[in-house]
């Protein structure tokens, strides 16, 4: 038995563990077929509807008891699952563990985003800046555009707050992962860099005194939920919701989430089984214009509104503090927000780090400073202005506005006619550079388990773009349920390996910003 | 019985055990430009950021690479020894490259570079076994 074989065998016996009973589901009889004569055409049509159906709900059984699993409620009468416990007490203690440096480090982080301790000769792959619109390209996307909706409409206007709050704390607990990738990232003599939590939990715990197993079951958890991350929110929420735009823009039409998730995957697969490296470099230089093009849509429509902003603040803080009791009372809306603030920026999730890590630069701290600014430019600048144009236009309790991507873009289209079809394009190039980005994070983590032999990558990628057929095809519910549980579980060993090292961090910021201060650092700019 | 080879292959991951195969192979031949040092790199992952974003390609690497094969030797007193980097499966790429140079041995550490090192001779080794046209020299995992 090869060793990669070994490995399959665990990653599916863990998954089978947390969704059993899908195996019952599977050997059930297949939908009724009846013998009534219908035409071809017809036949075909129910047929795909059928298979389309069958892989959704079979798909929902397995998401609903990895929920029952990974979401867990220790408390019954407060009904928060643990991870999210986890990452709001994680992100409030990394802030006050680092004081307040999300507040205090603002100004040196953009400094250095600017290139101003830009040295070429450092080691590592690319500039801060680059570093930073990496991570964005992965993080910016559908979670801003529908990630927003689905909260309001989930949570109520009052999930906002919390939205931004944990974007706010979360920009420290982005610092703390980020740094330690850094520390621990490994520079191969072609000068490509391997980092990530995988290797900094694995690394890092056992310099914390764990013993090797310990730590590398941190590092395996790490690395399988990742891997399944690349698969959720990383793909086929990208694919769903992708999918959900052009349904909106041309009508549903018979097998359109077939032939668009094939589509869509065959385009990924040009990029990373392909080799054509040109495409995802032109995908990832049109997004910052994408984004900005995104952000000056929504100042437009908030000036033309600006006599309503008020009265959107004033009705966000009030369904905070009171919220109504269809949103789950005042639980419900914090655990929306958090959940989908988190989805959206990755604060805590430790996926960013892997891009972070191959920044040019020999200071650690440095890197980590860069991409405290990831969580703020898409959660408190992007995700907020979504859901202020979602509010004042009051798309979210208007019913025919629909769900998730539908409702921002009814929002949008409200004011500006036009932009409909600029946000599909939008939503289509974020969904591609979300996706392949996701796929590096997730081969970087299957690589870190079943080691990097051509044949373990290969079938990696396959599974990739087969996942986001299975996306497209797949209901809203179902893929932002698996989405959430992937990634938000990368949290369970990544904050808690990152409260246990963040002393080391510690000693490295007190350094850093003791030279920042005694102007010690040389300026390239 | 000594080892004797006039042309010797020492593939290099820059490791320390690596390192040692070179001084093995220095005990081997009458001088170092008997020997051929080979690295093998990962094909380039298209989407990794430095592709998309820096100037990260295949020429950077083999110039980066060769740089570090050059001082390795230097360090090795083998400035004579023959330098190569190539792409591909390490195994399949090493094998290869004792074929093309009508090699008579193989120095190769029996170290994995993931895994469950213990259980299994490194995968790299393995290949080299499988694929060698000449003798193999596995070096033993210090620990």
């Amino acid at each position: 038995m090869s060793p990669l074989f070994f490995k399959l065998f665990f990653l599916v016996t863990f998954l089978c563990l947390t969704g059993h009973n899908a195996v019952a589901l599977a050997q059930s009889p297949a939908p009724n077929s009846s013998n009534i004569e219908i035409d071809n055409e017809d036949l075909n049509e129910k047929a795909t509807e059928s298979i389309t159906a069958s892989i959704d709900s079979q798909f929902g059984i397995i998401v609903e008891n990895m929920a029952n699993v990974l979401f867990w409620e220790p408390v019954k009468a407060v009904p928060i699952p643990l991870i999210v416990i986890i990452l709001l007490c994680g992100s409030i203690f990394f802030t006050i563990y680092h004081n307040w440096l999300n507040i205090r480090g603002f100004k040196h982080a953009i400094d250095i985003t600017r290139g101003r301790y830009d040295n070429p000769d450092d080691p590592g792959e690319i500039s801060h800046f680059q570093a930073l619109t990496s991570a964005l390209s992965a993080t910016v996307g559908l979670g801003n555009i529908a990630g927003v909706a689905v909260a309001i409409q989930t949570g109520g206007p009052g999930a906002v707050v919390w939205m931004m709050l944990i974007g706010l704390l979360g920009m420290t607990a982005k610092f703390n992962e980020c740094t330690l990738a850094m520390v621990y990232r490994k520079v191969r003599p072609d000068g490509t860099v391997d980092g990530g939590p995988m290797h900094y939990l694995e690394i890092g715990l056992q310099e914390r005194g764990f013993p090797f197993p310990v730590a590398k079951c941190f590092g395996l958890v790490f690395a399988i939920f990742c891997i399944g991350g690349s698969f959720g929110g990383g793909n086929m929420f990208q694919a769903n919701q992708a999918t959900s735009a052009v349904r909106g823009m041309i009508g549903d039409r018979p097998g359109l989430d077939w032939f668009f998730g094939g589509l869509l995957a065959f385009l990924v697969g040009l990029v990373i089984i392909g080799g054509i490296k040109r495409i995802g470099q032109v995908t990832e230089k049109i997004i910052p214009l994408m984004c900005g093009i995104y952000v000056l849509a929504g100042i437009i429509i908030l000036i033309l509104h600006a006599n309503q902003i008020p009265e959107a603040a004033v009705l966000i803080v009030r369904s905070c503090v009171s919220p109504e009791a269809a949103y789950g009372g005042f639980i419900g809306v914090l655990v929306q927000g958090i959940r989908r603030a988190v989805f959206s920026n990755e604060a805590g999730v430790g996926s960013a780090a892997i891009a972070h890590a191959a920044a040019k630069t020999d200071e650690p701290v440095r890197e980590g400073m860069v991409a405290m600014l990831g969580p703020f430019i898409d959660t408190v600048v992007i995700c907020t202005m979504t859901a202020l144009v979602v509010i004042v236009s009051g798309a979210y309790n208007t019913p025919e506005a629909g769900k998730g991507v539908e409702m921002t873009r009814w929002a949008f289209s409200e004011t500006l006619s036009w932009f409909p079809t600029v946000l599909n394009i939008s939503v289509f190039l974020f969904a591609y550079s979300t996706m392949i980005s996701w796929s590096y994070y997730g081969e970087k983590a299957w690589q870190y388990i079943f080691g990097t032999t051509k044949k373990a990558i290969i079938i990696y990628r396959i599974l990739f773009l087969g996942f986001i057929v299975l996306g497209a095809v797949a209901s809203l519910e179902n893929v932002i349920t698996f989405s959430d549980l992937m990634i938000l579980s990368m949290a369970f060993p990544n904050i808690i390996g990152g409260v246990i090292l963040a002393p080391r961090v510690k000693v490295l910021l007190q350094d850093y910003w003791r030279r920042y201060k005694a102007n010690e650092f040389t300026v390239y700019e | 019985m000594a080892l004797h080879a006039s042309t010797v292959v020492v593939p290099i991951d820059f490791s320390s055990a690596s390192a040692s195969a070179i001084n093995t192979g220095l005990e081997i031949v009458e001088n170092p430009s008997q020997l051929y040092l080979i690295h093998v790199m990962l094909p380039l992952e298209t989407m990794s950021p430095g592709v998309l974003l820096g100037d990260v390609t295949d020429v950077s690497r083999t110039a980066k690479v060769t740089t570090a094969l050059k001082k390795l030797a230097e360090t090795h007193n083998a400035t004579d020894a023959h330098l190569a980097v190539t792409i591909g499966t390490p195994g399949l790429e090493i094998a290869d490259y004792a074929k093309r140079e009508k090699a008579d041995l193989i120095i190769i550490p029996s170290h994995g570079y993931h895994g469950l090192k213990r259980l299994f001779l490194g995968s790299v080794a393995e290949r080299v076994l499988r694929h060698a046209p000449c003798r193999v020299l596995v070096l033993r995992r210090p620990d």
